[in-house]
């Protein structure tokens, strides 16, 4: 920068120079320069600077120190802060020289107001050293007669200058090289070590704005040494199995320091260290013998070495070295407990011997084999039975008894303690209490209240339930003064089934059970649930019980969750222990979603939604309907049974109306000029009262109209005005029967022919003009040509017709239509009509006929009514028109009474008819 | 006792058991100096060598009867010669060998300072017995005669040999001098002795 800003200013210079009268002696000279000259400055410090021009410059140039301008890189500095010294000398002051920066510039404005650099320096700002703190060293052996020493320091605060640092030492009389750090600053190795002298240690921190000491340490070397560790290390086993002997070779000789050590061993696989006491090691030695080692087992040392004193550092550790003791005889026998197995007979046991190895510290060696001895104790004399096994279990085959087993192992060295245990006949003595068992990190505690007898020992067995295999046992024997034990190996999320059996010196008493889990989870699912029954209100659920391996742990409860599909959840907590339950409070004909939740203390799960629909009717409320409902109609058909047969007779009147005998009828005085009012008394004479339902008319074709009087001929006149079409056509028939709708006429009409060629013979019509009981009205018009008598069922035919052969009948009819009109001259007309239509229908054709022949059908009064019996014709038929608008069905509804029927008929019969003058 | 417990004594007592044990170290230091020397200058183990003018013998005659002063006098006197008598077999070194030996220049600049250092306890003891330490002559020991290389390496096998004798009569001489009693009470005498 400064270069740069040199060259710029030389190039003013120049400038100026050109009109300098010493430009011509080649030389280059500025006009000015400051003082200071490049500066170091303290930061925060104040700074002045003074410009100095040149005489020469002055009078050529004009140029003045008040014309003098400063700038700081570009940027002007305030005028306050100049001072015109004289007319050549101008200064600057900054209070504080973190404002400034490089570089500072002395300017002057020569004439035209042009800016013209006079000279410039650069400014270098920043911190005096602080003094070094915290100086430490450390000598380190390096090889066996090298030692480095190397101390460190803490420099202090950044000083953004260049900052040297020296790390001195000294004798009094003797000054060693400085040493000075590489790249960094905290820091530095001195390699010429001497022992035994007091040497002074010192840092010195320098700079352009200093120079600072740290304090001066005062240590001879050889107390802050941190020797190599011992080499060599080996390790050799001695004579007793429990003692090794550790070498090793120090890298220090006495002369320059003794040394104290640190012994640290373990066994092979194990990572916890065990120590030799300091105290046996604090001495000088190149070997120590290690003891109380465990037989026939693998240590691995390492060892560290200080100087004596305890001043300076401990050595690193050396190289591990492994050594093995050697063997011992077993220092005890193993574990042994039976498994007895009865299944076969129960006075015959497979006794399955089973026996722990034993652990390596146990061990002391290679077990070789194992004896077991087998003593029956209810037969003294029975000689003992032994056998040499290899293996961990041995199978017997005894026959129910109390035996004792002896089992001792044997390695090379000789034989363990022997390991006694006493099968009795029977677990009879007693069992622990309050068995119960509680988690510890990976391992499951047992615990048991002891029975009031002094128990030996307590075998532990346990074994992993499960739905899939057998239980395949695991024991431990623990003694008889505990009264708990961590069992380990347990998996967490599996069910355990522990069993504890308390040994007696005399005997065994039963195993007491649990259950236990290492660790819970939740269930790995949850159980399906299914309908057994589905009622209106309530569903019965059925689950099945989780597997063991589904449990995770023990469930707390079942929960049932269960849903419509628009509605609330409700939630039904039950006993673990059931596999079904009721839902009651159900919606009928309602679907609903259930599902069922598994919950062990650890969580729940949830199984699969299940959907079921309730009943619409509950149980029996089918019944319940359908059974009356069948009572009531088997009632109604009785009680109309009853009535039926109470009322037979009418009812025969009506459905089998008594015809005539035409055998015995008085034909042969039948004669056309005989009035009909003759026929009628002879008929009323024949017949009881009310007997006939129906009328039935026999014609006699030939020349009617003139054995009629003029006053029953009236009505045929009226007819021949409505319908002048037919009235050519129609047969004595259809006059003589009420028929005188164009229907009935066309059918007349077409049967003219006929009728009209045998007119000479005596004609039996009947006309059916509405259905019977709701069957179709049937327009028949049967003409018997024969001469014969007519039987029973031409009869009830007839019945429905409304032949004009019972002239007596319709008398009758009148009679009661009297009495009627004069009860119930109230009723519309439309009533009277179903009544009539219930009562003859055949009598009806008439007014059905009118009404189809384009008749008002406005209702009419019941003044007319009244009048009926000596109204006119065809005011009657206009009347009773109104009542066929009523269908026949309502009338079967709505039966009248029987003696009621008649009443209703009167009226229109005696104007269809219309023979019988009142 | 309470000169034992005063801070001159315990200074004197730090004294002489860190020269001891420089003294020590320096023997062992000088002993494996002297094999690797004889080995480098290819000379025999067993040869002999005369007296090495300027150095005063370790063996001397009633060791035991001599003053503490005098022990620390014939010491300084002793080692101050070994110091001017290592230098120069240094320097010679230096001269003869190149960089492959520096090992047994290193090894000789060691010994050197140590020599330096224990000179420096002797003066320091002289101090506490509140002696005058006499100076070294300015001239220093007149200058050797011109010797042949063989000559040199005979001689600087003479100062080793020498040196390491000195070490351990030094161990004992301030074994003596630590012991609490009659040396102070001797040191009347002393003050007359040369």
């Amino acid at each position: 920068m400064f270069s740069r800003w040199s060259w710029v200013a030389c190039g003013f210079c120049l400038v100026l120079n050109i009109c300098s009268p010493d430009a011509s002696s080649g030389l280059v000279q500025s006009c000015g320069h400051i003082i200071p000259e490049s500066p170091v400055l303290a930061l925060g410090s104040n700074f002045t600077a003074l410009c100095i021009l040149n005489e020469s410059c002055l009078d050529f140039g004009n140029i003045y120190a008040s014309q003098i301008i400063w700038k700081i890189k570009n940027r002007v500095v305030p005028k306050e802060q100049y001072r015109e010294i004289n007319r050549t000398v101008s200064s600057v002051t900054f209070n504080d020289t973190s404002s400034l920066a490089t570089p500072l510039t002395c300017n002057i404005l020569a004439d035209g107001q042009i800016e013209q650099n006079i000279y410039g320096i650069t400014v270098t700002v920043g911190l005096a050293p602080e003094k070094p703190k915290n100086l430490s060293c450390i000598v380190h052996q390096v090889s066996r007669f090298t030692y480095v020493m190397t101390c460190t320091w803490n420099p202090g605060r950044h000083t953004f200058l260049d900052t040297q640092f020296k790390l001195r030492y000294s004798w009094p009389e003797e000054i060693f090289p400085d040493c000075i750090p590489k790249d960094v600053n905290n820091s530095c190795t001195i390699t010429d070590i001497q022992f035994f002298v007091n040497t002074e240690i010192w840092v010195e921190a320098t700079n352009a704005l200093g120079k600072a000491e740290s304090d001066r340490l005062v240590v001879d070397p050889i107390d802050i040494v941190k020797p190599l560790s011992p080499q060599n290390v080996s390790v050799s086993s001695g004579i007793l199995p429990t003692v090794l002997k550790l070498s090793w070779e120090n890298w220090i000789s006495n002369a320059v320091m003794t040394l104290k050590f640190n012994i640290r061993y373990r066994i092979a696989g194990d990572t916890n260290w065990m120590e030799v006491p300091s105290e046996d090691t604090a001495s000088p030695r190149t070997s120590f013998s290690v003891q109380g080692l465990r037989p026939y087992t693998e240590y691995v040392f390492s060892i560290r070495c200080m100087k004596e004193d305890g001043q300076g550092y401990w050595s690193d550790w050396s190289e591990e070295k492994t050594g093995m003791t050697t063997e011992d005889q077993p220092s005890k026998g193993p574990p042994i407990w039976r498994i007895i197995d009865t299944s076969h007979s129960p006075a015959s046991w497979t006794v399955h011997l089973i026996w722990k190895a034993l652990k390596p510290f146990e061990a002391n060696g290679v077990i070789l084999q194992y004896e077991v001895t087998v003593r029956d104790k209810s037969c003294l004399s029975c000689p003992v039975k032994k056998y040499n096994v290899t293996s961990t279990n041995h199978t017997l085959q005894l026959p129910e008894g109390t035996y004792e087993v002896t089992l001792i192992a044997r390695n090379s060295v000789g034989a363990s303690p022997p390991s006694v245990l006493l099968i009795p006949a029977s677990n009879s003595k007693a069992p622990v209490k309050n068995l119960r068992t509680l988690p510890k990190h990976d391992k499951l505690w047992v615990g048991w209240t002891a029975p009031n007898t002094y128990v030996l020992k307590y075998v532990i067995e346990w074994c992993l339930v499960s739905s899939s295999s057998d239980c395949i046992i695991e024991w431990q024997i623990a003694q008889g003064d505990v009264q708990g034990i961590d069992l380990k190996g347990i998996k967490p999320f599996k069910c355990y089934l522990i069993t504890v059996y308390p040994l007696y010196a005399d005997g065994q008493g039963s195993g007491q059970s649990v259950k236990a889990y290492l660790k819970q989870d939740r269930p790995s699912k949850g159980p399906t649930v299914q309908t057994k029954k589905v009622g209106k209100a309530e569903a019965v659920l059925t689950w099945n019980h989780l597997t063991v391996e589904e449990q995770n742990g023990f469930i707390r409860n079942y929960t049932i969750l269960y849903k419509t599909i628009d509605g609330n959840e409700t939630v039904v907590t039950v006993d673990p222990s059931k596999t079904e339950y009721t839902l009651s409070s159900l919606t009928s004909d309602t679907l609903y979603t259930v599902r069922m939740m598994a919950s062990t203390d650890n969580g729940s799960s949830t199984g699969p939604d299940f959907t079921f629909t309730t009943q619409k009717f509950g149980k029996g409320e089918i019944e319940a309907i359908v059974v009356p409902v069948c009572l009531a109609f088997l009632l109604i058909v009785l009680l109309g049974v009853l009535f039926c047969f109470n009322k037979r007779d009418l009812i025969k009147k009506h459905i089998w109306p008594i015809v005539p005998d035409p055998s015995k009828s008085n034909i042969a005085q039948w004669s056309p000029q005989v009035p009909a009012k003759h026929n009628f008394n002879s008929k009323d004479q024949m017949y009881p009262e009310g007997s006939f339902t129906d009328v039935s008319v026999v014609e006699i074709e030939a020349d009617d109209k003139k054995s009629f009087s003029e006053q029953d001929l009236k009505p045929f006149d009226l007819l021949k005005k409505d319908k002048s079409t037919s009235e050519g056509h129609s047969s004595g028939i259809g006059g003589s029967s009420c028929m005188s709708s164009p229907r009935q006429s066309v059918s007349d009409s077409d049967e003219g022919e006929t009728t009209q060629n045998t007119s000479s013979t005596v004609q039996y019509s009947t006309v059916v003009l509405n259905g019977y009981r709701d069957q179709t009205p049937l327009h028949v018009f049967s003409r018997s040509e024969s001469t014969q008598p007519l039987l029973d069922s031409e009869e009830r035919s007839e019945d429905h017709s409304g032949g004009a052969d019972s002239t007596a009948q319709r008398q009758q009819y009148f009679r009661q239509n009297g009495g009627q009109d004069e009860t119930n001259t109230d009723r519309p007309c439309f009533e009277r009509a179903k009544q009539v239509t219930h009562a003859d229908e055949g009598d009806l054709v008439g007014f059905v006929q009118l009404q189809i022949s384009g008749q008002s059908s406005q209702p009419l009064g019941l003044g007319m009514e009244k009048n009926t019996q000596e109204a006119a014709l065809s005011s009657v038929l206009q009347t009773c028109t109104e009542g066929q608008t009523v269908r026949p069905e309502t009338v079967e509804e709505n039966p009248l009474p029987v003696d009621e029927m008649p009443k209703s008929y009167l009226p229109q019969t005696v104007r269809q008819g219309g023979y019988m003058p009142q | 006792m309470a000169a034992a417990d005063s801070p001159s004594a315990a200074l004197r007592r730090d004294l002489c058991s860190r020269g001891i044990r420089l003294a020590g170290k320096m023997r062992a230091d000088v002993v494996d100096l002297l094999d690797a020397y004889v080995e480098q200058q290819g000379l025999d183990a067993s040869a002999s060598v005369a007296a090495v003018e300027g150095v005063p013998l370790a063996a001397v005659e009633r060791w035991d009867e001599q003053t503490g002063t005098q022990r620390l006098l014939e010491n300084l006197a002793a080692y101050r010669a070994f110091r001017a008598l290592l230098a120069q077999m240094l320097e010679e070194q230096r001269e003869q060998m190149g960089e492959a030996d520096a090992g047994l220049g290193r090894a000789l600049a060691a010994v050197l300072l140590q020599v330096s250092a224990f000179a420096y306890h002797l003066e320091e003891l002289l101090r506490l017995e509140s002696r005058g330490i006499p100076g070294e002559e300015e001239d220093g020991p007149p200058p050797p005669p011109r010797l042949s290389l063989f000559e040199q390496k005979l001689r600087g096998l003479g100062v080793l040999r020498e040196l390491a004798q000195w070490a351990v009569r030094s161990v004992r001489d301030l074994r003596q001098l630590a012991k609490p009693s009659p040396a102070t009470g001797a040191a009347p005498d002393l003050a007359e002795s040369p």
